[in-house]
């Protein structure tokens, strides 16, 4: 208990910067972005993880907003600006909780005044179309990291969670990757494939994040960061930041989740699919097998690793809320964070590690963005590059 | 409160008071330049001190397909660059976005966005010569700063992609102006109650409604609708030349009473072959539409052919000349070039201002609303 009082304590003064939330998505799914019927200046446990009284009770100084469209349907670019509007709405609503963030700047100056600084970040390549254009609109709205893809390939990059494509980048996932280095939008390696990951480091000039990824040797799933990977981030200067999702972090988890999986599709369903009698077949499995639960452990057992390897300038924390169904037991919504690091120093992590992992590192590398950006500004003009030139 | 209303005043210093002028009485009129100069002297001098503040360009579209340009040391390949822009007096300019025909659904809000970003490229590539402006005040700023204000608009309703959450995007990024025609919830039918909406949102924000081009059901309803006043960036008198998106008088008589702005157009098409044919639209309209209603559009790089004279972005000062040969007051003529944008755009701000302490953003759905 000691060291839970301690944890709070150490979050008053170093917040958490969350690398992912997929709270717009979620309001958009739930009650299409009608604000008053999820007011989350109240208590909204029934139906989101996150909501303003739980972020102050986890201690989160800092919130990289997802503007997630989905990657499968044609209209991406417009269901970004609607999601991008969504989150403007929300800083509109809620001023006094929540500080519209572009700028390492600008986050010191939400905590100094007691706010939670709020940036936005796109999920997947899809949303900018092929286009640099595009990018340089939804940098200028305020987005500030793009992941290059969601669960499906694109026509410039692979994903982890698809068959290799293009092999990792093209050479317009190149000039993507430098045209956002150009802007000052932090490149973000979740979700993407290792051979992925792999071309952006080399063609990047700026810190890369990892906005909500965990472990590959501690968990075997595609999701994860390989070892490989997290040795180069020292050298890049970018940083992984852990995420929560069950089903990514714990081995148990992973393997009931394929079972799953496999069970749905036998009886003839998509996995994913929600339909009443694809979730009668699932709660039918889920009697038979109890479903693994993660716990604050597994997550530190992923960071006790990931500071082994990429050391403990390179992390932080993406949780993944409403963008996820299940939580590890502890970690149950965005009030969660304390117990966190309550482990964490039982462990032994110093108070000036935490302070490193909760706050310090996103603040860096976000003004690193912002410093290569500049540099680069006065040697090169917007790039025009479109995909048919360069792939061909 | 018995003491309280001690210190009201009597009635006869509530008169008093009256007879002072009110805070927003209109300022004399002061000329500039010599009345017996020659009129294009003259015009140049009144052109300094009430540029023109010009209503349509077609130059990011145009500029799109060009491989290199200087707009600063003067283009050939357009009709609208710095130095021409200053020959002519153009203070401000604003740039549509406007998509070719065929473009609409997902790859107009794509699309849209380049624009926007091809204009913020070429204005940042020009900063001796041009300044992206996004409100009247910041439009005479620049022109203070001997640059041309750039505004953002009009674009085409199908950049909406039918979401007033992506208009407030659009907003976000600058855009100023959307011309209300082409859609299905601004059709020939006239404005359906998600496109009323959608005016009411664009009030809120503070985008001018443009109705060039829109069906007259469009146009009445818009004047009903929208609280801030309205524009017609591309339309003349139709009493002297028939083309579709010229105005009828009752329109224009139903424009003036609603304090919108017609901007009349430089293209043979509409206007006709001479400056003279230019000058008769700006008279008719002023006696119809009255003089706090006309305004100038240049239509430079919008693939049109211009009148005699009227060439490209320099040759103001000609049409200016053959106003004040009219007898054409020079503060009609300051209303004409400059005055009118002012006030449509301050108009749009009050209104904008306004809206925002009075109504959310609207959650409306062209679903829920259409049907």
């Amino acid at each position: 208990m000691a060291s839970l009082d301690e944890a709070r304590e150490l979050l008053r003064e170093f917040p958490v910067v969350d690398g992912h939330n997929d709270l717009p998505w979620a309001l958009r799914e739930q009650v299409r972005y009608d604000l008053d019927a999820r007011d989350i200046a109240t208590s909204q446990a029934a139906h989101l993880h996150t909501d303003i009284p739980r972020l102050r009770e986890g201690g989160v100084g800092a919130q990289y907003w997802s503007v997630y469209v989905r990657s499968d349907l044609p209209d991406a670019v417009p269901a970004t600006l609607e999601q991008i509007d969504c989150v403007r709405q929300l800083l509109a609503r809620y001023p006094r909780d929540l500080r519209p963030a572009f700028t390492a700047a600008d986050m010191e100056a939400a905590r100094d005044e007691g706010r939670i600084a709020s940036l936005m970040g796109a999920e997947g390549g899809h949303s900018i179309a092929n286009s640099l254009a595009t990018l340089r609109a939804l940098y200028a709205l305020g987005v500030r990291y793009m992941t290059l893809t969601h669960n499906d390939n694109i026509a410039w990059a692979d994903s982890a969670t698809d068959e290799p494509g293009v092999g990792g980048l093209s050479a317009f996932g190149r000039a993507v990757v430098r045209e956002m280095n150009r802007e000052g939008m932090l490149v973000d390696l979740s979700h993407v494939a290792a051979t992925t990951m792999g071309d952006a480091l080399d063609a990047t000039m700026a810190p890369v994040i990892f906005s909500h990824s965990s472990s590959r040797a501690v968990c075997n799933h595609p999701r994860n960061i390989p070892d490989d990977v997290l040795e180069r981030l020292p050298g890049n200067g970018g940083m992984a930041m852990v995420t929560f999702v069950p089903k990514f972090v714990l081995q148990a988890a992973v393997d009931w989740t394929a079972a799953a999986d496999e069970n749905m599709r036998a009886h003839g369903f998509h996995h994913l699919a929600t339909t009443p009698g694809a979730m009668k077949v699932h709660r039918a499995y889920e009697e038979q097998n109890p479903r693994p639960v993660a716990t604050v452990s597994t997550v530190a057992d992923h960071l006790d690793h990931m500071r082994e390897v990429t050391g403990i300038d390179h992390l932080g924390i993406g949780g993944d809320y409403d963008g996820t169904a299940f939580t590890p037991d502890g970690l149950n919504d965005v009030s969660g964070y304390p117990n966190l690091i309550a482990e964490l120093l039982d462990r032994g992590w110093s108070r000036s590690d935490l302070a490193k992992l909760t706050w310090q590192n996103a603040v860096r590398v976000l003004g690193a963005a912002e410093d290569v950006a500049r540099d680069l500004q006065t040697t090169r003009g917007p790039s025009n590059a479109t995909i048919e030139s360069l792939d061909g | 409160m018995a003491d309280l209303q001690d210190e009201l005043r009597t009635a006869t210093e509530v008169d008093a008071l009256d007879a002072l002028a009110g805070p927003f009485a209109d300022e004399p009129y002061e000329p500039v330049s010599d009345p017996d100069a020659e009129p294009l002297e003259r015009a140049h001098v009144i052109l300094a001190a009430h540029p023109v503040a010009d209503g349509y360009s077609g130059l990011p579209w145009a500029l799109r397909h060009l491989p290199w340009f200087d707009l600063e040391l003067g283009e050939s390949a357009v009709d609208t660059d710095v130095p021409r822009m200053r020959e002519g007096h153009v203070g401000a300019l604003f740039w549509s976005l406007h998509l070719p025909e065929g473009l609409d659904g997902d790859p107009a809000v794509g699309a849209t966005l380049e624009q926007l970003d091809l204009v913020k490229t070429v204005v940042r590539a020009h900063p001796e010569g041009l300044r992206l402006a996004l409100t009247a005040g910041q439009a005479t700023d620049v022109h203070n700063c001997g640059r041309v204000a750039v505004l953002l608009g009009p674009a085409g309703a199908a950049a909406l992609g039918d979401s007033l959450g992506i208009l407030r995007s659009l907003h976000a990024l600058g855009l100023r102006v959307l011309t209300l025609s082409g859609v299905s919830w601004a059709s020939e039918a006239g404005l359906t109650r998600f496109g009323e909406e959608v005016l009411r949102e664009m009030n809120r924000l503070g985008v001018l409604a443009d109705l060039s081009g829109a069906s007259a059901d469009t146009v009445r309803r818009a004047f009903a609708v929208s609280k801030a006043p309205v524009l017609f960036t591309r339309s003349a008198a139709r009493a002297l030349r028939p083309h579709p998106a010229n105005l009828p008088d009752d329109l224009l008589a139903e424009l003036g009473a609603a304090k919108g702005l017609c901007m009349v157009p430089l293209t043979a098409e509409q206007t006709g072959p001479s400056v003279r044919d230019v000058a008769d639209h700006l008279d008719h309209l002023r006696a119809v539409a009255g003089p706090e209603c006309v305004g100038l559009s240049g239509t430079y790089d919008a693939g049109t052919a211009h009148p005699q004279d009227l060439a490209d972005a320099s040759c103001y000062p000609h049409l200016i000349a053959e106003l004040l040969r009219r007898d054409w007051a020079e503060s009609g003529i300051a209303l004409l070039t400059w005055g009118n944008v002012q006030r449509v755009l301050r108009g749009a701000d009050f209104t904008a201002r306004a809206a925002q302490q009075r109504r959310e953003p609207s959650t409306a759905k062209i679903a829920e609303l259409d049907g």
